[in-house]
């Protein structure tokens, strides 16, 4: 055992060696692709920071001095092979805050779990019909001393410490850790360029095959989320999404974590973009609640 | 021969301890082939829009609170506690609509439980 763990040390110290000496870059071994990997790799995107279209949107809300906005593209879906239409402009404390895994951890779990009302009840010996009557004589019998047929030691008895009557998990955490799990969420996307800013969601066509293809062709990856503000969605889009399962379109107020970690490809409209980032800005900068928000305030819409 | 055959048998046994009979019992789990893997659809309706609308109130101006989202009995929505709150809650709040037998046996829970967290061990 102890041979084997010293030669691997050594081999490695070995490869460590041979590489600095001859200056190629090695990739560690959790970043190397496999050689039978299937699909196509993603090309990267150029970055908009140098090109000449226009600023199609700016920031609403102040950016603080010291930071600068973030820039992607903004895309038509209107036709298969459309170019970027312009530069978007978005909010450096929405979409580029540090990245908080346990923070999107934690919102994950809250959301798989505040929900979850467990249905599991077995029946203690006192629910189970029968066992009133001591089955035997105390002395006397020979057989072992019992008081009821239906104790957790007999079969067909109740049973002791089972689970109880339906149960809840509900919990919730802080306001301000949800809406930084958003923020995390967006970020991360926008940093691995899973995230599309498009002007709108009008499509020529209502037919599916169309958006698998635009997907393909604009490699969004295998499942997208389409997100628009808004109960209204055109008519055409809502048909191809209807009949796709790895392709779904929500308004912008159903935008959540865990539907952005399933999805791969986040894909957000201009006015959803300025929606997100007016509700989750105001949470940096307001006062703590006296009552809760739902009932009116004054300074408040 | 036959001699020759019990002289080596027990040769073998001396030497290997070979025996005639079993002590153990087989395993009750018989499967003549590895079990096939059960498909799961990641994609169904309910997994892919699972979480949807969990942020209503941060995002949706406060009218709504993801408490109002959760599916289940009355007394357990948006509500969290251990077996004896859980049943009190119960019992407070649709106690009077329940069958005779199951009311009767929350009633000898909770007095079960009552005495049992107030009065025995460590924590009362």
């Amino acid at each position: 055992m102890f041979r084997a763990a010293l030669s691997v040390c050594g081999g490695g110290v070995a490869k460590r060696l041979i590489s600095s000496l001859s200056g190629e870059v090695v990739l560690p071994l959790n970043l190397r692709l496999p050689p039978n990997l299937i699909g196509v790799p993603r090309e990267k995107r150029a970055s908009p920071s140098g090109s000449d279209l226009p600023v199609v949107r700016q920031c609403e809300a102040d950016i603080p001095a010291h930071l600068s906005p973030i820039q992607t593209w903004c895309e038509s879906l209107g036709s298969q092979d459309s170019e970027p239409l312009g530069v978007v402009d978005l909010h450096p404390d929405v979409f580029s805050v540090p990245i908080r895994l346990d923070i999107l951890h934690a919102v994950e779990v809250w959301q798989r779990n505040f929900k979850r009302i467990s249905y599991a009840k077995v029946k203690s010996r006192a629910e189970v019909s029968g066992g009133g009557r001591k089955p035997w004589k105390q002395k006397g019998s020979g057989r072992a001393r019992h008081g009821s047929i239906r104790s957790p030691i007999w079969r067909g008895g109740g049973i002791a410490h089972g689970p109880r009557g339906p149960t809840s998990y509900y919990y919730m955490l802080p306001m301000k850790v949800r809406v930084q799990g958003l923020k995390v969420a967006l970020t991360s996307k926008l940093a691995q360029d899973h995230l599309r800013v498009v002007d709108t969601l009008e499509i020529p066509t209502p037919d599916p095959q169309y958006l698998q293809d635009l997907a393909k062709n604009r490699q969004w990856g295998d499942s997208v989320l389409i997100v628009d503000i808004g109960e209204d969605f055109p008519q055409n889009i809502l048909q191809a999404t209807e009949s796709l399962k790895t392709i779904n379109l929500i308004p912008a107020i159903g935008l959540n974590v865990h539907s952005m970690l399933k999805h791969e490809c986040l894909v957000l409209t201009l006015e959803a973009v300025k929606f997100l980032e007016k509700k989750l800005l105001w949470h940096d900068c307001r006062f703590t609640p006296l009552y809760p928000f739902k009932y009116p305030y004054s300074d408040m819409p | 021969m036959a001699l020759f055959g019990t002289v080596l048998k027990s040769g073998i046994s001396l030497l290997n301890c070979v025996r005639h009979f079993s002590t153990g019992t087989c395993s009750l789990v018989r499967m003549h082939a590895i079990p096939k893997l059960k498909q799961v659809d990641r994609w169904t309706e309910k997994r892919s829009m699972f979480g949807v609308y969990d942020n209503i109130g941060i995002l949706g101006d406060f009218k709504a609170h993801p408490k109002d989202l959760i599916i289940g009995p009355k007394w357990l929505r948006g509500f969290r506690g251990n077996e004896l709150q859980r049943l009190t809650r119960k019992k407070h709040m649709v106690g009077d609509r329940m069958m005779t037998q199951d009311r009767h046996n929350l009633e000898k829970r909770i007095s079960f439980l009552y005495r049992r967290f107030n009065r025995y061990g460590k924590h009362r």
